[in-house]
Order: C-alpha cells, then sequence, then structure tokens
C-alpha cells in the first residue's frame, strides 16, 4: 500500500543546459556534467597574459597534449566539488582512525630497526615530494586546457597536501609528538645521497613548463614510489612484524588507486582523440619513456639505501615496475 | 603467553596547536639547489613588488585537510538536501515573481563565470607564489571558487528547466555585449602577475567590494522567496569570510614587506577600486529595478558597505600604512544618486538583445524609486518613464534599434553623466599612437592611460558586431549568433516567463479553490 502525495505538476522547458544538452541531448544531466561542461571560457579574451603575451588566457598551446575536444575527456570518478571533499573526509577519517590506533598501541615504537630507519630516513622525507606535486598539479590546474581535465587536476594538486600531511602526522608520531623526525627529514632530503635522486627530479618536473609533460613526469615517478612503498613494501611490512608501516600504507595505496582512475583515463582520451590521437600516442611513448628512465634513475639509490635497510628487493621490485610502466606507455596501448 | 615489553618510548611533548599546523605546513618548502629559485618561481620580479619573508605570512585560519574537507563535506550535504526539497516540491511557484529571476540570469551569465575565473588564477597563485603559507591559502581558495561555480550552478538547475535565460550561460559570457563588462574586468585580472591578481581579486573584489557585489544577490533571493540561492549564499558565508581574511592579509603582507610596495599597491588599488566598482553597475539596477520585493536601494547599500564599512573603517586602518582612499572615489559616491536608473535606462532599451527582460517600473514601483532617491529620480529620470508610458500606451515599446558607443575600459555604455551634473553625458578622449580611445568617466580614463597598450587590447562587442565578427552585421544576425531562445530576451510582460507564470499560478489557485469547494461541499 501506498499513499499519493498529490503535487502539481508542470512540464518542464527543457531539462538540461543548452551545451550539456549538445553533447548528450536534451535530457536530466549528472551534477557532474552541468558543473563541468564547456564551463571555461574558449572566445573573446580581452588582453594578453603580461606574463607571457604570445598566449591567450586560456590557451592550448601550453602543452603539446591536445584533444581535438576538451570535453571528451570525463573523470570517471565524476568528482565535482561536492562528492570530493566528502570523499576525501572519509579517507582523512579513516587515516586519523589508523594513526590514533597505532599511537594508542605504541605500535611506531616497536617497530624493528629497520623499519624505523626506513620509516624516518626514506618515507617521511617523501613529504616533500608531495609538497612538489602539489605544485606541478596547480600548474596543471591553471595552464591545462578544458574545465574537466583542469577540475581533476585541482583535486589531485589538493590531495597532495593532504598526503604530505599524513606523511608529516606519522613524522610527528614517530618523533614521539614533537618535530624532530620532520626536521631530521627535511635534512635527508636536502643532503642525504639517497634522497637527491628524487629531489633533483622533483624541482626539475616543479620548472617543467608543459603541464602535460610534467604530468606523465610525476606519474612516472608516482608509479614506481607507490609500488615501492605502498605495495611491495605492504607485504614486507606484515610477514616482518611491521604492523604499523601495514595500517600507514592501506591508506597511501586507496588514494593512489583513485588517483590513477583520472590519469589513466587522460591518457585514453589522448590516445582515442578522433583527429590526434595517434600524435597523442607517439608523444605518450616519447615522454613516457623518458620519464620513466628518468624516473628509475633517480629512484635508483634510494631503493638501495632501502635494501640496505631492510633487504626487501627494492631494487628488483623497482626494476620491473619500470618495465612494466614504459610498457603501459608504448605506443601501442590503444 | 606474554606481551611483549613496549620499547622504552620518550615521553610526547605534545606541540601546541600553532606548532603542530606549521609542522603540517610550513617546514614542506625547500630552496631547490637543482634548479634556480628564479626558475622555480619565475613571474615574482616583473611587477616590481619586493618580497624579503615569505614566512611573515599569517595563516589567518590554520586549516588542516581533514578539517577541511570534513567541514566542507558537512555543508555541501545540507546545501544539496535543500536544492533536491526545492526542485521536488516545486518551491520555484512559491518566487515572488518570475521577473525575480532576472536577477538570478544576469548573476549565471555574468558572475557565475568568475567564480570559475578565480578558481583557474587562484590555482595560478598555488603554483607561482614562494611562500607555502600563501600557497595553500591560495589552493583553499582555488577549490572553495569551483564549489561556488558549482553549487550556483546547481542552485540555478532548477530554474533552468521552467524558465528562460539560464540556458545557455557560459557562451553567454563570451559573446554577449553586457557581459563583456564583468568578463574584460576578470579578463584584466587573469593577465596580470600574482601580485597585482592577488591586490585586484583577493583584496579589492573579495574585501573592498563583495558586500556590493554578491551579497544583494543573496538578500533579494532571500527577500523574493529564492530559498535555494538563499541557502547557496549562507552555505558560502563561511568561504568568503576566509577569503576577506585572505585578502586583507595579503595587502598588509605586501604592505609590511617593503616600503617600495606601497606606492604600487596604491596604484593598483585605486585602479582596481574603479575596475570593480564599474561592475556594481549591474548590481545597481539590479537592486533598484529587478527585484520585485526590494531590500534597499543601491545608494542605501553603497552607503552602508563602503562608505561606512570601507572608507570609514578599513581605510582609517590603512592609513597606518600611507595607504589613501582609492583615486577617484569621490565620482563614485557622487554617483550613488544616478547610477541604478541611468544603467537600467540602458538595459531597458536594448533588453531585446539580451539573456534577459526589463520591464518599466509599476507605479508603485517608481513611487519607491522616488523616496529612495528625493534628489534625482522625480528631477532626472520619472520623466523618461512618463514618456515611455506614453509610448506603451500608443502601443510602441522603446526599444533602440542602433549600437551604442562602449566605454574602452569598462565596456559599459558610455550613458554615464558628469560627477554632480545628471544633465551632461560624460565622455573623456585619450590619444594613443594616433588613435583615439573613448572611455566613461574620469576613473576609466586614469586607468587607460596608465596601461594604453594593455586596454586597446579590448575584444568591444559593438566593434566586433561593426566588423562582422558577431555572426554579420546586423541585428538579427547578432542575435542567432547569441543563440538567444524564444523567451530569453526582450520586453517582460507578455514573455514567455510571464505567461506561464500565469498560468501556472492560476492552475495553483484553481487547484486551491477546488480543495476548498470540495471541504466546504
Amino acid at each position: 500500500m501506498q499513499y499519493e502525495l498529490k503535487t502539481q505538476v508542470i512540464e518542464p522547458q527543457r531539462h538540461t543546459f543548452t551545451h550539456v544538452a549538445k553533447r548528450f541531448g536534451d535530457k536530466p544531466a549528472s551534477r557532474y556534467l552541468e558543473g563541468s561542461i564547456d564551463v571555461q571560457p574558449t572566445e573573446h579574451f580581452h588582453y594578453r597574459p603580461t606574463w607571457d603575451p604570445t598566449k591567450e588566457i586560456y590557451d592550448e598551446s601550453f602543452s603539446v597534449f591536445r584533444l581535438a575536444d576538451p570535453y571528451s575527456y570525463l573523470d570517471p570518478r565524476q568528482y565535482y566539488y561536492a562528492p570530493y571533499v566528502t570523499a576525501r573526509s572519509g579517507h582523512h577519517d579513516a587515516f586519523g582512525t589508523s594513526l590514533e590506533y597505532i599511537e594508542n598501541r605504541g605500535l611506531l615504537g616497536r617497530l624493528p630497526d629497520g623499519w624505523s630507519a626506513v620509516l624516518g630516513e626514506l618515507v617521511v622525507p617523501l613529504r616533500h615530494l608531495e609538497s612538489a606535486g602539489q605544485l606541478i598539479l596547480c600548474g596543471m590546474a591553471r595552464f591545462g586546457y578544458g574545465a574537466t581535465i583542469t577540475q581533476a587536476a585541482a583535486y589531485s594538486a589538493f590531495d597532495r597536501v593532504g598526503n604530505a600531511q599524513m606523511i608529516s602526522r606519522v613524522g610527528i608520531a614517530l618523533g614521539g609528538g614533537t618535530t624532530e623526525t620532520l626536521t631530521a627529514a627535511k635534512d635527508h632530503w636536502m643532503g642525504d645521497e639517497s634522497l637527491q635522486g628524487l629531489r633533483r627530479l622533483a624541482e626539475e618536473t616543479i620548472v617543467e613548463a608543459d603541464w602535460g609533460v610534467a604530468l606523465i613526469q610525476l606519474d612516472a615517478l608516482d608509479q614506481l614510489v607507490y609500488d615501492l612503498l605502498w605495495s611491495h613494501l605492504d607485504d614486507a611490512a606484515v610477514t616482518g612484524g611491521a604492523p604499523a608501516y601495514s595500517l600507514i600504507a592501506q591508506h597511501m595505496t586507496n588514494w593512489y588507486t583513485d588517483n590513477r582512475t583520472w590519469i589513466d583515463a587522460l591518457y585514453a582520451a589522448w590516445r582515442a582523440d578522433p583527429e590526434l590521437g595517434a600524435h597523442n600516442a607517439d608523444l605518450l611513448a616519447e615522454h613516457g619513456r623518458n620519464a620513466v628512465d628518468t624516473a628509475l634513475a633517480a629512484l635508483t639509490p634510494f631503493a638501495q639505501r632501502l635494501d640496505a635497510r631492510l633487504d626487501a628487493g627494492a631494487l628488483e621490485r623497482v626494476a620491473a615496475t619500470a618495465a612494466a610502466s614504459l610498457a603501459t606507455f608504448a605506443a601501442d596501448q590503444a | 603467553m606474554t606481551l611483549a615489553p613496549e620499547k622504552k618510548t620518550k615521553k610526547p611533548r605534545k606541540l601546541s596547536m600553532k606548532a603542530r599546523y606549521e609542522a603540517l605546513t610550513r617546514g614542506l618548502d625547500w630552496e631547490p639547489s637543482y634548479v634556480t629559485k628564479e626558475e622555480m618561481f619565475p613571474h615574482l620580479e616583473y611587477e616590481g613588488i619586493k618580497i624579503h619573508d615569505w614566512a611573515a605570512w599569517e595563516d589567518p585560519f590554520r586549516l588542516t585537510i581533514d578539517a577541511y574537507t570534513k567541514y566542507q563535506a558537512e555543508k555541501d550535504r545540507r546545501l544539496y538536501a535543500v536544492l533536491d526539497g526545492f526542485a521536488q516540491g516545486q518551491g520555484h511557484l512559491n518566487l515572488t515573481d518570475a521577473g525575480y529571476l532576472n536577477a538570478m540570469k544576469l548573476f549565471l551569465q555574468g558572475v557565475t563565470p568568475l567564480e570559475y575565473a578565480a578558481h583557474r588564477n587562484f590555482a595560478y597563485l598555488a603554483r607561482h607564489f614562494a611562500g607555502p603559507g600563501p600557497r595553500f591559502a591560495a589552493l583553499c581558495q582555488s577549490i572553495d571558487e569551483i564549489r561556488h561555480m558549482q553549487t550556483e550552478v546547481h542552485t540555478l538547475s532548477n530554474y533552468n528547466k521552467y524558465y528562460s535565460g539560464l540556458h545557455n550561460w557560459p557562451e553567454n559570457h563570451d559573446r554577449m555585449w553586457y557581459l563583456s563588462v564583468p568578463k574584460s574586468f576578470f579578463d584584466d585580472a587573469l593577465s596580470c602577475g600574482p601580485f597585482e591578481f592577488l591586490i585586484a581579486i583577493g583584496f579589492s573584489f573579495e574585501y573592498l567590494l563583495t558586500n556590493l557585489l554578491f551579497v544583494p544577490f543573496m538578500s533579494g533571493a532571500s527577500f523574493n522567496g529564492d530559498l535555494p540561492t538563499m541557502t547557496f549564499g549562507f552555505s558560502a558565508q563561511s568561504d568568503e569570510s576566509r577569503h576577506m581574511t585572505l585578502g586583507l592579509e595579503a595587502i598588509k603582507f605586501l604592505l609590511e614587506q617593503d616600503e617600495d610596495n606601497v606606492p604600487i599597491v596604491q596604484a593598483w588599488l585605486d585602479k582596481w577600486f574603479w575596475r570593480a566598482y564599474r561592475v556594481t553597475a549591474l548590481v545597481s539596477q539590479m537592486l533598484d529595478y529587478m527585484l520585485p520585493r526590494k531590500v534597499m536601494s543601491w545608494k542605501e547599500s553603497f552607503e552602508l558597505y563602503f562608505e561606512e564599512q570601507m572608507l570609514k573603517g578599513l581605510f582609517e586602518d590603512l592609513a597606518f600604512y600611507g595607504i589613501t582612499p582609492p583615486r577617484h572615489v569621490a565620482d563614485a559616491v557622487q554617483e550613488k544618486d544616478v547610477l541604478s536608473h541611468q544603467v537600467y535606462w540602458i538595459l531597458y532599451q536594448f533588453s531585446f538583445a539580451a539573456g534577459f527582460t526589463t520591464t518599466m517600473p509599476t507605479p508603485e514601483h517608481q513611487q519607491w524609486l522616488s523616496q529612495a532617491y528625493p534628489d534625482t529620480f522625480d528631477t532626472h529620470f520619472k520623466p523618461l518613464w512618463d514618456k515611455e508610458a506614453r509610448n506603451i500606451a500608443s502601443g510602441g515599446r522603446h526599444f533602440t534599434r542602433g549600437l551604442p558607443q562602449l566605454c574602452q575600459v569598462c565596456q559599459i555604455p558610455m550613458a554615464f553623466t558628469e560627477p554632480g551634473d545628471p544633465t551632461t553625458l560624460c565622455q573623456r578622449e585619450s590619444e594613443f599612437e594616433g588613435e583615439i580611445y573613448h572611455t566613461c568617466s574620469n576613473g576609466c580614463q586614469w586607468i587607460f592611460e596608465r596601461e594604453p597598450e594593455k586596454y586597446r587590447q579590448a575584444w568591444l562587442p559593438v566593434h566586433q558586431i561593426y566588423q562582422g565578427n558577431c555572426g554579420g552585421p546586423s541585428v538579427p544576425e547578432v542575435l542567432e549568433w547569441y543563440h538567444l531562445q524564444d523567451g530569453d530576451a526582450g520586453e517582460y510582460l507578455g514573455s514567455r516567463d510571464h505567461t506561464n507564470w500565469l498560468t501556472w499560478q492560476g492552475e495553483a489557485a484553481a487547484e486551491t479553490a477546488s480543495h476548498e469547494n470540495k471541504a466546504g461541499a
């Protein structure tokens, strides 16, 4: 049995905005589409940027990667602001719960020495790498072309601040509630030989003016770093008596899996472009190869140090992941 | 079985809230050595601003990511619940009148795109500032601004299903003549370096004039039964107060870093006050003419939000740094009695080519105007409407078919009068490299002459139409290029929205009557 609410029935004049209807037909559209499609201005810019008068305010030529229709790219997560912050609110809540458990049980203090060293000397310094990711993705959020692309980049930039804060909170906990570990980690980041390849790559990627190329460089490095630290080492932690590490790793992996979604979809859109697809695929292969090679070289001393501390097969793993990563960037991945 | 003894750990010395926040946010920065600092932050020198200590930036909020996302997610959950309920219950029928939505059409076409532009360019600041404090503040504002763009679109999405003029806002913003006023304003800021943008938008727009620009729309919504927009306005309030605080922190930071910054910042304030003030011209007519139920007059709004709060409050504080009230502020004060009337008279005559409708103020409305503007309305503007009443009586509602001359800087048609003299048109001319450029006011002329090489680039809609770049040189061709649909433009009375409104209200009344009859039977 149902009860019947009487409401005035009014026929709508249209079901969505004209620009959304043009692509998807005049039917009710999602909030993601209504809040993203065609919202970036495309014509009649009044003035040239004073910092680069050869460009328009929004200009496709800020990258060699282009789409004939920028809105052929959609974020598969359909993140507009509300679902984005809702998802991240849950994510940080879950991390906070894990960290609280780790601290209440004194799990960081009970880490075997090798694990403790890896966390303090190699993992905590990577909060600076996250900070570099923030800058790189902010550049993409400004200079990218098309609101669906730049929106995903902006959220990812914000995520990097969150990642850095998660790692920093681990560092503070590891330092017994002080900033000692963070300070030591920064010294490592600045001077320790095992981290200089990463720092050099971070700085060089920040100054890369082409946002598409910069994204690939950042992504190639992420593919190696996140797999090594949060997937490969997670397994080692489970068997190696380091539950604290594993409890942290799950959250980093969850984020990485989510973040992959929008980047993989962008690569797919570049390759699938009806006009520029073949050209984009060649560019992806070329820049992807360079990026993976550079990332592997940068990460090698890091992996060697890791092996010296834990004997976890890090170097081997990084090489294997790099080979797999090269294959995904290669041109035949249509 | 025994538990392994815990390793001896140091007694945690808890960080203070401030120290913890700094550890989480500030310590992340480092001095690059594989590239130079100039390569990493290449846009920081050319505007002449000197920053000696980026760490002197005070973070007013100390928001961490977990706190930010939690708070914002909760706000959005509540806002979208209101939007869903409103849509389900046909809440739009409770507006004061369908004509109210003209204000929202102007808002969606003219203001929402600015939120989007702010989103993109705060990301630019978040990339190009050399200090982590202002960078993070800018990144927060960047994603706040995409929130505002999207929540505005989602708020008005339901009205778009039933009413005209809202359906094509991004293209309208890029193409339509009156929207080049807000668009050129923001393009001006987008084409600046990071520090000028911070003063232009972070301070002048978000702090100095936000109560004149943004609040009238939200108050208009609450007075006219627009529950979703009002809820959006409340929901954006805490973001806006963060942005206002950022804007104030920004100007103090620049002024405190080096004395040489003071004259640069002063010139930017002079420029951006007038630029933003000219955009509020569109708001002034909205307040006085578009709202069926009035909130306050433009004049009252200007006196309260600008003269009281800014000139008396803010600029007294800034005097400490050697900052004086913006140049040309006296002209703006003198204009408060005439601005809205002059702007609405333009829009009234040209609304056949707009994304909203206009109508002649009713006798009651004119009485309100006359009370709100005792010194000017009856003398200077009522005669225009009396004449228009005679036109309408003889079947000839007035539309101007010619195209107006636009100000080279603010791009409003040149219909303003001399300061203090509502009977003489104000026209200024400047010469640059052998060409003559026209401006509408002392303020716009000053801005032009400071950067003529910039303002001569302006994409002036009327010039573009005459050059055939807008679908063709004739009015029908231009209207087609605007992709206007039946009901978007023209006179409100008898328009599609008006006709539908009467029908829907009639149906609702008939429904109520039939229920009452049944109940009475």
